[in-house]
């Protein structure tokens, strides 16, 4: 086995930070303001509703569901102004997805990684035309990327593109199971 | 088998038809599939043999029918499924057909298999049959098992779909015995690359984690012991010549514990790695080892994807440590470790020697950079916050402590000392480097893990930026390699950048070349099976 080692120009490679990222889905937002509502919306409730035999308890507990509807209300805000940020990229050979606010994560997926696409969709996403594409690399026990906020028509076209580059790219070992 | 399946051509061209498991595999898999009931149902079972004891009408001989019962009905059920377990190789294609009230059938390409398993446990020696198992690029999750075929039959399988694997020029034959001596089994044209001394496996024993587990799973028996002792003692008269001192009585009782600790801890290295031998043979890595259960695993080096060289506390102080070889699918950190591709009983030179030999120009490895101390505040509050929370447990259970206003000073003091310790030595553990083609990430508190990896086996990364780090220009790079998530902490935001672009670089440029290599191959391969 020969051993090369090669140098190469760290000004020469392509730049994370210099790729044009898209903006996802404007609808995103108020989707996903919606389903954080409906999970603090359960939260209140149930703190409202615990039945609490300390009459001393029993007092605090309309403001403890206070304090738990605040804090959802926060929580929707946020998730509001973070949904609106949320951009990605597709480049020749990976795929960019960023989201956050106070803790921004970038992730990047090569391409010749990926082992199949998934499209999903839940009640409130569908009333917002909106589709999730779920990545998957080898080996993985879940999906490595899930690119949230795109419009049904984007997410097809984008799915095809990937389903494209994976037909091109050489066979990645897969096992197979079929019924006789 | 025939005598036509003996010789190693002759079983290649005896499974093209459709086999059957060894007979002998009915009762194997009887043995395991009970043991594995017993092991998952335990309290279950144990809860029914203490309500059947409570029960005056069911006596000796109803428990005794309906064991017959069930030991006839498993028969029955392990004899049906041999009937209905069939595989054959198509080509360079494991057929499989299984199933007992569900047919099934899985086809495992050659080019598709990461790692083959054989495992043979003593109750097998005398007929010659073997576990066999096989792992595709799908993980852990993927493996299929044969239960229970002839030793011929487990090399021809070896031999055929491990040589159909990717860069397998230099493949050789699979060794002919496991029961023999490793010198003595080891195929014409492999060599040995490390085998295992005497000394070196007692100190893995002593320094490996299984010293821990062995406490773990010890522990509930603490508790009937110091009953024993309690009634026992006065009685045994042992007063007489323990130590008068408490102090030294107790110091007495932790040397024993340790003592058998440690005997435990290197007698379960005995069983697992006694002979250990690595075997070098071309692109595939085959290691044999075991006292009465022999295993064979065969590693093929295209497939490997990252190598860890892991230090425990001890192991750090004795200079000893051990090489897991990582592929695809496998879990982070050191659960089920033991099921992997495992180098014991290393010094950290033999390390660096294999790592090289495995990977040429990965041994050299550079000197780590540490990451920003303002990863050590970081730590230090995570781990203060991590005590708090502890001691708040603790008071809510116990009660508040009569402690004056300085004892509780003292207190926070201590805490706050503890936590700052403990942040400093993981902020010395978390190192990383780059030489040439190849990654080194060194994580760990007491104990230490290296990652050694090409950068082009990079599956995915995530850059990642708090509000803080955003405000110090700083940036963490996770990275998601084969065996988990990697993360360095608080880099230097432009040198995150950095590294990342050069890691997707490494990944993509890798590719192509990969592509322009295999696309003719793979276009060949289907043209004739087309045409076939």
């Amino acid at each position: 086995m020969t051993f090369h080692n090669e140098a190469i120009d760290p000004e020469a490679l392509p730049s994370l930070a210099a790729v044009p990222l898209t903006p996802v889905s404007p609808r995103l937002a108020p989707c996903q303001a919606i389903l954080l509502l409906v999970r603090w919306l359960v939260v209140t409730a149930m703190v409202l509703l615990f039945p609490v035999r300390d009459e001393a308890l029993a007092l605090w507990q309309p403001w403890l569901a206070a304090t738990a509807g605040g804090l959802g209300l926060i929580s929707v805000a946020l998730g509001w102004v973070e949904a609106r940020r949320r951009a990605y990229g597709l480049r020749e050979h990976d795929l960019i997805y960023r989201r956050g606010l106070l803790v921004r994560r970038t992730q990047v997926l090569p391409l010749v990684r990926l082992q199949h696409v998934e499209s999903l969709s839940n009640p409130v996403e569908r009333a917002f035309g909106l589709v999730r594409l779920a990545c998957f690399t080898a080996g993985g026990r879940g999906a490595d990327l899930v690119l949230e906020g795109l419009p049904a028509p984007r997410a097809e076209a984008v799915k095809q593109h990937l389903l494209a580059r994976l037909s091109a790219a050489p066979p990645e070992p897969r096992q197979t199971e079929e019924a006789p | 088998m025939s005598e036509e399946g003996d010789s190693p051509a002759g079983a290649e061209r005896v499974l093209a038809d459709w086999q059957r498991l060894s007979p002998w595999a009915v009762g194997l898999m009887l043995v395991t599939a009970g043991l594995s009931l017993v092991r998952q149902h335990l309290p279950l079972l144990l809860a029914a043999v203490a309500g059947l004891t409570l029960v005056e009408r069911i006596g000796w001989r109803e428990v005794g029918g309906a064991a017959a019962l069930l030991l006839l009905l498993g028969g029955a059920l392990c004899l049906l499924y041999y009937r209905r377990f069939r595989f054959r190789l198509d080509g360079d294609v494991l057929v499989i057909q299984k199933g007992l009230f569900e047919h099934r059938e899985f086809k495992v390409a050659a080019r598709h298999v990461q790692h083959i398993a054989v495992h043979q446990p003593l109750y097998l020696r005398p007929f010659d049959v073997v576990q066999w198992q096989v792992e595709t690029l799908a993980g852990e999750a993927s493996r299929i098992e044969l239960p229970g075929i002839r030793r011929g039959q487990s090399d021809a399988l070896g031999r055929r779909l491990q040589a159909d694997g990717p860069d397998s020029g230099r493949v050789e034959a699979l060794s002919e015995g496991l029961a023999g001596e490793p010198d003595a089994s080891a195929p014409p044209g492999s060599r040995v690359r490390y085998a295992l001394t005497p000394g070196a496996l007692m100190l893995h024993g002593l320094t490996s984690r299984s010293i821990y587990v062995i406490a773990a799973v010890l522990s509930p028996l603490v508790r009937p012991l110091e009953r024993w002792l309690h009634d026992r003692l006065p009685q045994l008269d042992l007063l007489a010549w323990l130590p008068a001192s408490p102090l030294v009585a107790v110091s007495l009782g932790l040397v024993a514990v340790l003592l058998v600790l440690a005997v435990l801890a290197v007698l379960a290295a005995w069983w697992r790695f006694h002979g250990y031998v690595l075997r070098d043979e071309g692109e595939r890595q085959v290691q044999v080892s075991g006292l009465f259960h022999r295993q064979e695993q065969a590693l093929s080096l295209a497939r490997l994807q990252v190598v860890e060289w892991v230090q425990t506390g001890l192991g750090r102080l004795l200079g000893r440590g051990y090489l897991v070889c990582h592929q695809f699918g496998s879990l982070g950190g050191g659960a089920d470790e033991s099921r992997r591709f495992l180098v014991p009983g290393l010094t950290l030179n033999e390390s660096e020697r294999l790592i090289g030999e495995l990977w040429p120009g990965g041994d050299r490895v550079p000197p780590l950079s540490r990451v920003s101390r303002l990863y050590w505040r970081v730590l230090w509050l995570r781990i203060l916050l991590g005590l708090g929370a502890g001691v708040t447990v603790l008071i809510l259970l116990v009660g508040v402590p009569p402690l004056p206003l300085w004892g509780w000073a003292l207190l926070s003091a201590g805490l706050a000392g503890l936590a700052g310790v403990a942040a400093e030595l993981r902020w010395r553990a978390l190192g990383w480097g780059r030489r040439g083609d190849y990654l080194y990430v060194r994580q760990g508190l007491w104990g230490q893990r290296t990652s050694v990896f090409p950068l082009s086996h990079l599956i995915s990364l995530t850059l990642r930026q708090s509000w803080l780090q955003r405000r110090r220009s700083l940036a963490s790079l996770e990275l998601q390699v084969a065996n988990g998530r990697l993360t360095l902490p608080f880099l230097e935001a432009s040198l995150a950048r950095e590294l990342a672009d050069r890691l997707l670089a490494s990944v993509e440029g890798a590719t192509v070349e990969s592509a322009t290599r295999t696309f003719p191959e793979t276009r060949r391969r289907s043209a004739c099976a087309a045409r076939r």
